[in-house]
């Protein structure tokens, strides 16, 4: 009973604050919710036998990438910016396009995805055994993912470089 | 222990309100707010799986969603710094020129 309290109270607090996200104009209120939203999504993982990934969460989502975020936003001084509600057709669009999408994702849910039978026995997720796999078995996806993020520190450095013009060659 | 199907649900209404604030805003960084929201939703499918199938590889998955969506969120940042010196807006109706 606790634990569909638990469940129940963070999966409110993650789809609300989601909602004031999507919602609110003011981008700094959003990333500071969307850093609520991914404490309540840690929850949700610590609930499903995760306790590594939802460490993992907290420190590289909520950390790592919202303080990136909300670095840009203060540098960029965009905390004052308005968007003016141009265009109804297309908010409205998205809008309704949006709603039926979930309603129709959570329908066929629903239908067929409703595991009757719970998994039995203890699930071990913990750093050492994701270590193992990590290693073992996904080896080459691993260094992918090194090379990837070298790829994209190189290519941040380059983008957000102010470009200035052309240097002229000293002669 | 709560049921699997609570979890997926759950995902999916996060990722409508991220496929809402995709469709709907042209702040570039609430747009990548956005995504951020549905990359999780997904990563929150993978775990449920992942437990009630007692598979590790739900885990690994996230694991390496995680790597790309922080690679991706500091590509697509520089991107909006860039854009903002050039154009001094980061709304993505301004920028429908491939060269500036």
């Amino acid at each position: 009973m606790f634990e569909y309290a638990v469940f129940f109270f963070f999966a409110a607090v993650a789809v609300i604050f989601a909602l004031v996200v999507v919602l609110h104009r003011n981008p700094v209120v959003g990333a500071l919710s969307l850093v609520v939203s991914f404490f309540a999504l840690a929850v949700m993982y610590v609930l499903l036998d995760a306790p590594f990934l939802a460490a993992l969460q907290v420190i590289v989502y909520a950390g790592a990438i919202m303080v990136l975020f909300l670095f840009v936003i203060m540098l960029l001084n965009l905390q004052h910016m308005s968007e003016p509600a141009t265009r109804p057709i297309q908010q409205f669009l998205g809008y309704t396009t949006s709603a039926a999408f979930g309603i129709g994702l959570v329908y066929y849910l629903l239908k067929y995805a409703v595991f009757t039978a719970l998994p039995s026995g203890p699930f071990h997720t913990e750093a050492s055994a994701i270590g193992v796999a990590l290693f073992e078995s996904y080896v080459f996806p691993f260094e992918m993912v090194s090379i990837l993020l070298l790829a994209a520190i190189v290519g941040a450095l380059l983008l957000s470089a102010r470009s200035v013009a052309p240097r002229e060659v000293a002669p | 222990m709560i049921p699997t199907h609570y979890f997926l649900i759950l995902s999916a209404i996060l990722f409508a309100i991220g496929v809402c604030g995709v469709l709907t805003r042209r702040n570039g960084i609430t747009i990548f707010m956005s995504i951020e929201l549905m990359v999780n939703a997904v990563n929150l499918t993978f775990l449920a799986y992942a437990r009630q199938f007692h598979q590790l590889h739900g885990l690994i998955f996230v694991f390496f969603v995680m790597a790309i969506a922080a690679a991706e969120a500091a590509v697509g940042l520089a991107i909006f710094i860039s854009l903002f010196h050039h154009r001094e807006t980061i709304d993505v109706d301004e920028a429908n020129l491939m060269h500036w």
